[in-house]
């Protein structure tokens, strides 16, 4: 690799940086130090459980302003992570932002599916628990439609049961959520959509199997498919980056909170998992007009209320235009997307986006409520 | 590492003598005959496996070792620095960080050790080879993620010796980082496209779920023989209540729907207590 030629470093430059290392670290060790659990808490929004079947259950965030959106809004998220996410650190919270501006939220969390879960499949999800979460905010402020807020797989679960369920959904919003999932090869873009390529290099039957081993799609599992796609950050996360960060309290701390949120990955059910997976993205039967919910056929037709697509420009693990793809298949004319700077996760936990996330969603439910 | 690779190599053949003589001595015990002998046991892809990642393994870390070297020549060497860069330029370091479905799979398939299940003669063979099978695969992997690192370091050095000889000078180590991360993320990102690490990944996904399903197939005989509830009658169990809360949920729903009443839609909020029997804040 020799070229003979030495390359030259500036040696004032490296000694300074050395020294400025060495007292990060121990201005890091101090701050660790004084640490507690309750520092690096995720998800603190105040909220009340109000249903509860097997392992989901309901909550109402209490309010932090006047209500001024009339219809109240449901958060789903997917199986894959957790909702927590949508409510990281007090300024960073999706949840607060919408609830500052006068949204009456409520939001729906799948719990902790086990081996014993294996059997659940997306129809539970989408046409048992989420139908009764529905019917269950309906029931409570005597009204015949809510509003859904779909994120990533709760996304599809949403455009789902609205394309099922018309008749009880005001407006739906959805954010990073894949309803082409083979449009990845649109944009073909380098380290985006590795879960799109990965899934469909496998046959159904490695899929099947894998399920019958171990029972449920393990969160460790997609914790190490998601680490994939960021292969060098995922090396230097834990050196680098986080010596970048390590004597900054604020800094710190959204680093070690973000890390709580990534380290809750709970299992996703097995045959669900399975639909997931072969169904939606090796057989792209959402997109396709083809993917059965009860028997029933999912029409992205019937989908006749207003609809907000958020997707976030540079997301990698759902390409804008799997997102994109639903404006050309939905019922309503009333179809608006918000793109929005950043990535997957960052469009809800970065600092750039918490002004305009929030803000896009309450604006645009103000203007049809 | 090569050495590691034949001391590997040679145990496992040592294993497999082992058990022939303690299978020997139980048939001649018993009067019966073995059912199985030595060549059930599949070493030779794993030897072959092995050697081919040790081959490149060597080239890599030397090339590690000149880069990491190069970097601290000429200029005062800083420990703190040192360690670092030797980190992050370490090939092995691809295996831990990247792999990291390999990993998880790996942790969650190996559950039960080997030497509790040794007394089940013919499952054990069947787990062994699925486990060496696992290893085969992993490190196949393995070697196509070394191939691509030595891809990114063969670039890494060209740059840096064409700044070399444009004279060029680097700001400090976090450059020469900066360059490597650029350079070994792109690397990474084509190779995880490729059809060599599709294939080896899917391979490592299938061994994985055959020494799981080997396991729970020894774990279902024993516990048959204790009385014990097997993993295949625990699903069952697990599926009829799946079913029976599914139809109870479409039960309660059909109620719901008897005693619904036409509404309006208004914006009346409730009382968090109204229909709260488990109120908890959090």
């Amino acid at each position: 690799m020799s070229s003979g030629t030495p390359n030259k470093i500036n040696p004032e430059q490296a000694i300074a940086e050395a020294a400025t290392l060495g007292e990060k670290i121990a201005r890091g060790a101090t701050l660790f130090s004084r640490l507690r659990d309750e520092d690096v808490a995720i998800a603190t929004t105040p909220k009340d459980e109000v249903w509860r079947q097997d392992k989901v259950s309901l909550h109402h965030y209490r309010p932090l302003a006047d209500q001024k959106i009339a219809t109240p809004v449901l958060i789903v998220y997917g199986l894959i992570g957790r909702y927590t996410m949508a409510d990281l650190q007090e300024d960073r919270s999706l949840v607060r932002n919408l609830l500052t501006l006068g949204v009456d939220l409520y939001v729906v969390d799948w719990g902790n599916p086990s081996r014993a879960d294996r059997w659940l499949t997306l129809d539970d999800y989408i046409d048992g628990y989420l139908a009764d979460c529905v019917a269950v905010i309906r029931d409570r402020h005597k009204i015949d439609k809510v509003t859904l807020l779909g994120i990533c797989e709760g996304g599809v679960f949403t455009t789902c049961y609205a394309a099922l369920h018309p008749e009880t959904v005001k407006s739906m919003v959805l954010t990073i959520t894949p309803i082409d999932f083979h449009a990845d090869t649109v944009d073909n873009r380098l380290g985006h959509g590795f879960i799109n390529i990965w899934t469909r290099s496998l046959a159904p039957e490695d899929i099947d199997r894998l399920i019958d081993a171990y029972g449920n799609l393990p969160g460790e599992f997609m914790g190490g498919v998601f680490s994939q796609m960021t292969p060098m950050r995922t090396l230097m996360k834990y050196n680098l980056d986080l010596l970048e960060v390590v004597d900054d309290e604020k800094k710190f701390l959204n680093f070690l909170r973000m890390e709580k949120w990534i380290a809750d990955r709970p299992h996703h059910p097995g045959e669900a998992a399975k639909q997931w997976l072969k169904d939606l993205y090796q057989d792209n039967k959402l997109i396709e007009g083809t993917f059965t919910i009860n028997g029933q056929k999912v029409d992205l037709g019937n989908i006749t209320m207003p609809v907000l697509n958020v997707f976030a420009r540079d997301d990698h693990i759902i390409p804008p235009a799997t997102s994109q793809a639903l404006g050309a298949k939905v019922g309503t004319k009333d179809y608006k997307e918000l793109p929005l700077p950043g990535g997957h996760v960052g469009v809800f936990v970065g600092g750039k986006s918490q002004a305009l996330l929030g803000s896009g969603i309450a604006n645009w439910l103000a203007e049809r409520s | 590492m090569k050495t590691m690779a034949e001391l590997w190599g040679r145990g496992g053949k040592d294993f497999a003598v082992a058990q022939q003589s303690f299978l020997a001595g139980m048939t001649k015990a018993t009067g019966g005959s073995p059912s199985f002998t030595i060549d059930a046991f599949n070493t030779q892809g794993l030897a072959q496996a092995n050697e081919a990642l040790s081959k490149l393994l060597s080239s890599a870390l030397e090339i590690s070792q000149t880069i990491t070297g190069k970097m601290q020549a000429g200029g005062n060497r800083e420990p703190a620095v040192e360690e670092l860069l030797s980190k992050i330029f370490d090939p092995r370091a691809w295996f831990s960080g990247v792999d990291g479905i390999d990993q998880a799979l790996q942790r969650m398939a190996e559950g039960p050790r080997l030497a509790d299940l040794w007394d089940s003669e013919r499952r054990m063979l069947t787990l062994f080879n699925a486990w060496t099978a696992l290893r085969q695969r992993s490190l196949e992997h393995n070697t196509v993620l070394l191939e691509a690192w030595l891809s990114a370091a063969g670039k890494f050095a060209k740059d840096l010796n064409e700044k070399a000889d444009r004279n060029e000078t680097l700001g400090s180590w976090r450059d020469v980082l900066a360059l490597w991360v650029d350079t070994a993320n792109t690397a990474l990102l084509e190779t995880q496209r490729s059809e060599p690490f599709l294939k080896s990944q899917r391979e490592v996904l299938r061994a994985s779920a055959d020494l799981r399903l080997a396991q729970q197939e020894m774990a279902a005989f024993y516990s048959e023989i204790f009385g014990y509830p097997t993993r295949e009658e625990l699903d069952d169990v697990h599926r009829s209540v799946t079913e029976l809360r599914r139809e109870l949920r479409a039960l309660q729903r059909v109620n719901r729907g008897k005693k619904k009443k036409p509404r309006q839609q208004n914006s009346v909020a409730p009382s968090v207590h109204q229909h709260d029997p488990k109120r908890s804040a959090s």
